[in-house]
């Protein structure tokens, strides 16, 4: 070993206490580490690992480059584009974010770009939970991706540093397991190093690989291969067994450095030779080592298996481990629906039958959708093993935690009274209350057009439901829901309740348009052929995040035509995942992902102006509406629903206040709602087949205001504004919203623009 | 600054930790005394432990609660996730007592903090304590009168429950909120108003351990396929929002109101303002949940505004009445 490297580990003993998560420990080993690029897009539980790096960047703690994408595709695609560019590169996801990834994911380990994942493990939707448990990452098990697994938050930080020196000797990526919640979120005492270096020089220089920037000798990158193919991909398996290799060497150096010690397999209590065994992973393994210890004491032995690397899969140290085993647990976090047995139990029952081990394997699928695991729930499944090893009839696949339920009893707390239905709902109100708007109408339709919505759970003050009952307002007949994934979503719909009173469904973040799409198409068909004939009006409802990671979705449907409305409430926000940047927010905007700092200002670049955006479909109707001018707002939606009506599609986005998320009172929501109106950040119009109209005109009466009027409504997100040292970035922002609304009045002029 | 000597944590369970769990509505700031007493306990008292706090897409207002398990350095911390069985339970809202059944799991001789008005002996039978300690405080009033959140009086009493520094507290607490150092600091000492009562067994209330619940009337024979809800029985309708008002409501005065019709269209939890027959007949406390956005759109007249923001304790028979909501027979009526 070199000087240097002995150096190293002199200074190993430099660690200082951190208290935090498995996400903030993620984030101290990227800061560390000194990543140069990182690709990021929200979900929970693993958000935070891109909040804390892009809050370190802000403050100019970190060099790297941030971006928050439009997607979870985007953000890792764009993580390949800087590795092949020659960054080092990280990422972080859960859930639906891993599966949106999933083409991307081939696609990396076939160029073999070496990079870090970290993956805060999370059930995938339907139905949709936050909660932990591996049904993610037992997804992408044969995707090329080296995958490590962390049981703690100390674990977390260390196999970060391992990961990428590993991944980049191999050349090939690197997933970081951890359990979401159990380890992203729930705070321990952990170690890092005190010095970068240290973690740098563990790391080393990056190893030459073919780059894209490098134009003295320009390269081509993802040829397309009919035959080869199948030696990139012999040469793929070469090096998960190089990577296989190499591991336990790495090992090996970082225990220097570190002091702690892994193994790709690790044991407790299996040196007794207990006949009994489990074999569980992550968190849930962390809680069963307290279980071994209490059956020890009562006289009894049993042992347990965990695994710090699942691809490539240690063959010969779980085959070791499990060597004198007579009855084994193999505990999945995931059900491998309809396979033998569930995924882990799989590979090992293969395993032990290629090394000819008889033992018999138990397979159990617990804590799904977050369930807690709990040393209890180890003593249990302990129980069953040491049962069936005595002999006893005990099933040898199962699930862990369910129930069955009462059927004799179907309605879980009988509400107060019966619940309200809607009531028939007349199709011709709007009809009969006339085209003009005017407080009696207000006044009517209040008493007399149906609710179609009952209590929800959103904060008070949120404007969401609020914006939607304004727009409910103006739509009468019968009406039918589709939900993004959001706060609207999440608030309204927490089984076994529901707030809904007519038919309502939710199926992603981000295909709300599409799922309609398929509704209202196959309804018109049912029309063309007689088999329906009562009148539907479809009102799909998105936060202004699921309108940027679905807008390829909401632009199709609006280029189809298809007979719906779409209501964006745009609270310029994340809302629902803890106020991460949304391409809505104005520039300068401060977000859990768009810092304050002196490296950084804010949201970096200027709203997303979708009604612009969506201009270019033709969309027969494409309207903004806020509750500041709410007469406007029925009358806007009553005229979607009128273009619905006549076979076409309706774009509604109304401005929604967060008083959470902004760190505003409640309260105060009208006089936000209204000064974004009045400083034409928010500008009232309307487009009818192409056809601008300024709904209101601020500026004509008088009332136009300067944004620096809105600078202190918005709580957190705008308050910094108000110092004078960032003036420049209001200036420039109020010089673009002056350029947008500059060309509205054009519009509004000029019927051909 | 570390302790000379190991610090003694008062209560200890069969896996060696001292378990304090806080209940409270979201947004009361329980997470983060909480963070603050693994803090302590860990850079101040070189204890180790484990923070959890409970993490679903609920939002502010709804029921929610934070783990700290505090153990030796050395003892290996495995665990993770709500824990069940407290040895000192901290409740900073009085209305989650029945509801959140918070007896249940709590550990003989148990320390209960509760935020109320009410004494020792009354919240006693409201939790149906078998026996232990039990201290009020009217932690909100505490606040109020300081400028301070609710979470501040509680995180003092915690303190001095565990016997952490006192110093060390104060210190934390000006760190990190330096801006309202001197709010804070009055409210945790507003504390010493606190009333402590302690309860031997005596048999009037049984222990009641922790069991796993057993799971609902829903489950696998009966959860339609698809998890698909049937909205007339399974609606939010039955639930109130009483629990996510935080002290202020708005009040109606007919008198005032000359139906202008602005409220409705302010209200963010539709159904709360009550029109029936173009008339606004008031508030349906079941519904409103205190955000007072339709008090600020509520016009002067000159009978003064109908919508003023009162203290909820002031007019408690006003929404036990909840008499708008008999209005909205009339409207299905009409
Ligand atoms: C593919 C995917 N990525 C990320 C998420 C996590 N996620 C759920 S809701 C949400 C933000 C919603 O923001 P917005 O649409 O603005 O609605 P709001 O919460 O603000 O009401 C995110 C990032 C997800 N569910 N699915
Ligand atoms: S976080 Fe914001 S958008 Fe979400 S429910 Fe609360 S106020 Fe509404
Ligand atoms: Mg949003």
């Amino acid at each position: 070993m070199s000087e240097k490297a002995y150096s190293v580990i002199d200074r190993a003993i430099e660690q200082k206490v951190c208290i935090g998560g498995g996400n903030l420990a993620a984030a101290e080993a990227i800061a560390a580490i000194g990543y140069e690029l990182e690709g990021f897009y929200p979900i929970t539980p693993s958000s935070d690992v891109g909040e804390e790096i892009s809050a370190r960047v802000a403050r100019g703690e970190v060099d790297m480059v941030f971006v928050p994408a439009t997607s979870e595709l985007a953000a890792i695609s764009i993580c390949a584009g800087g590795a092949m560019a020659g960054a080092r590169v990280v990422d972080a996801t859960s859930a639906q974010g891993l599966l949106l990834k999933m083409e991307e994911l081939p696609a990396i380990s076939g160029l073999r770009i070496p990079m870090v994942l970290n993956l805060a493990t999370r059930t995938v939707s339907a139905p949709l939970n936050i909660k932990n448990d591996h049904s993610d990452l037992m997804s992408i098990l044969g995707m090329g991706w080296l995958i490590l697994l962390a049981k703690s938050v100390q674990e977390v930080y260390d196999m970060n540093i391992v990961a990428l020196k590993w991944a980049e000797q191999v050349q090939l990526p690197c997933v970081v397991a951890y359990d979401g919640f159990h380890t992203s979120h729930g705070a321990r005492r952990f170690q890092i190093f005190a010095d970068n270096r240290i973690v740098r020089d563990f790391i080393g220089p990056k190893p030459p690989r073919d780059l894209y920037i490098d134009f003295d000798h320009p390269k081509t990158f993802g040829a397309y291969m009919n035959d080869d193919l199948i030696n990139n991909k012999y040469q793929l398996h070469l090096a998960m067994q190089d990577a296989y290799r190499l591991l336990p060497v790495i090992f090996q150096e970082y225990a220097k450095i570190s002091g702690r010690r892994y193994s790709m397999v690790g044991t407790v209590g299996m040196e007794d030779h207990p006949p009994v065994a489990m074999l569980i992973l992550n968190s849930a393994a962390h809680a069963s080592e307290d279980a071994v210890d209490r059956i020890k004491a009562s006289g009894r032995s049993v042992g347990l298996v965990s695994m710090s690397l699942l691809r490539p899969f240690p063959a010969d140290e779980l085959a070791d481990a499990l060597s004198g085993v007579r009855t084994l647990m193999v505990a999945d976090r995931a059900d491998e629906y309809g396979a033998y047995r569930s995924y882990l139990a799989n590979e090992i029952g293969a395993l032990l039958q290629a090394r000819h081990n008889p033992a018999r394997i138990l397979n159990r699928v617990y804590g799904l959708g977050g369930l807690n695991f709990s040393f209890h729930d180890a003593v249990e499944l302990y129980d069953q093993a040491l049962s069936a090893d005595q002999g006893e009839a005990v099933a040898d696949f199962d699930y862990y935690g369910h129930w069955e339920g009462d059927p004799e009893q179907q309605i879980l707390t009988p509400p107060k009274a019966p619940a309200p239905i809607v009531e028939k709902t007349d199709i011709s109100l709007n009809e009969k209350l006339g085209a003009r708007m005017n407080v009696s109408v207000m006044k009517t339709i209040a008493s007399e057009m149906p609710n179609r919505i009952d209590k929800t759970s959103a904060c008070p003050g949120c404007g969401a439901f609020l914006n939607l009952e304004m727009v409910l307002k103006g739509i009468d007949g019968q009406v039918a829901l589709v939900y993004n994934t959001g706060c609207a979503e999440i608030t309204s719909s927490g089984f076994p309740f529901t707030s809904f009173k007519v038919p309502y469904a939710h199926n992603l973040f981000h295909n709300g348009s599409s799922t309609a799409s398929g509704i209202v198409a196959y309804y018109e068909w049912l029309k063309k052929h007689g088999r329906v004939d009562r009148d539907m009006t479809l009102l799909v409802v998105g936060g202004d995040g699921s309108g940027d990671i679905g807008m390829d979705q909401l632009i199709g449907a609006a280029i189809r035509n298809h007979p719906f409305i779409y209501l964006e409430y745009d609270n310029n926000i994340y809302a629902n995942t803890g106020a991460q940047l949304c391409y809505t927010g104005f520039k300068g905007m401060m977000t859990a992902t768009s810092r304050v700092g002196k490296a950084q200002v804010g949201k970096t670049f200027h709203s997303k102006d979708m009604v612009e955006i969506l201009r270019g479909t033709h969309a027969p109707y494409i309207a903004t509406v806020c509750e500041s001018h709410y007469e406007d707002a029925v009358m806007k939606a009553r005229e979607a629903q009128e273009t619905v009506r006549n076979g076409g599609f309706a774009f509604l986005k109304a401005f929604s206040t967060c008083p959470l998320n902004w760190g505003t009172k409640g309260e105060d929501g009208p006089i936000v709602a209204r000064t974004m109106v009045e400083t034409c950040m928010f500008p009232l119009l309307k487009i009818v087949h192409g056809i601008t109209t300024l709904t209101y005109n601020p500026e004509a009466l008088g009332k136009k205001r300067p944004v620096t009027d809105m600078v202190p409504l918005m709580g957190v997100a705008s308050a910094h504004l108000l110092k004078p040292e960032y003036a420049d970035v209001v200036a420039d922002l109020q010089q673009e919203v002056d350029r947008r609304w500059t060309r509205l009045k054009a519009m509004h002029e000029s019927p051909v623009l | 600054m570390k302790t000379e000597e190991e610090f003694d944590l008062c209560y200890e369970d069969e896996l060696g930790y001292c378990n304090v769990k806080l209940v409270a509505l979201g947004g009361d700031g329980a997470n983060t005394i909480g963070k603050l007493l693994f803090k302590i306990a860990v850079d101040k008292l070189d204890l180790d432990g484990a923070f959890d706090a409970q993490y679903g897409s609920e939002k502010k207002g709804t029921p929610t609660d934070v783990s700290i398990r505090l153990c030796k350095l050395g003892r290996p911390v495995r665990t993770s996730g709500t824990l069940s069985t407290p040895h000192i339970l901290a409740i900073m809202r009085e209305q989650l007592i029945e509801p959140m059944r918070l007896n249940v799991g709590l550990q003989p001789k148990a320390t209960v903090i509760v935020n109320t008005t009410e004494n020792p002996a009354a919240i006693r039978d409201r939790l149906q304590l078998a026996d232990g300690k039990i201290i009020c405080l009217d932690a909100t009033r505490i606040a109020a009168e300081a400028r301070s959140r609710i979470n501040i009086p509680v995180f003092g009493l915690l303190i001095q429950v565990l016997g952490f520094p006192d110093q060390a507290a104060r210190e934390m607490l000006s760190a990190t909120w330096p801006k309202v150092s001197e709010a804070n600091l009055k409210a945790y000492e507003g504390i010493t108003s606190a009333q402590f009562q302690d309860f031997p067994y005596d048999g009037k209330y049984k222990h009641l351990p922790y069991s796993k619940p057993q799971g609902g009337v829903i489950g696998y024979l009966t959860q339609r396929p698809g998890g698909v809800l049937i909205n007339a029985l399974n609606s939010s309708y039955g639930k109130t929002h009483g629990a996510s008002r935080t002290g202020q409501m708005p009040l109606f005065n007919p008198d005032a109101c000359i139906h202008c019709v602005k409220c409705y269209y302010a209200c963010s939890d539709p159904g709360s303002i009550v029109f029936a027959n173009g008339k606004m007949m008031g508030i349906d406390y079941d519904y409103c949940k205190g955000c007072n956005r339709c008090v600020m759109v509520c016009p002067d007249t000159k009978n003064g505004k109908a919508l003023t923001k009162v203290l909820e304790a002031d007019y408690a028979e006003v929404v036990l009445a909840n008499e708008a909501a008999s209005y909205k027979n009339i409207r299905k009526a009409s």
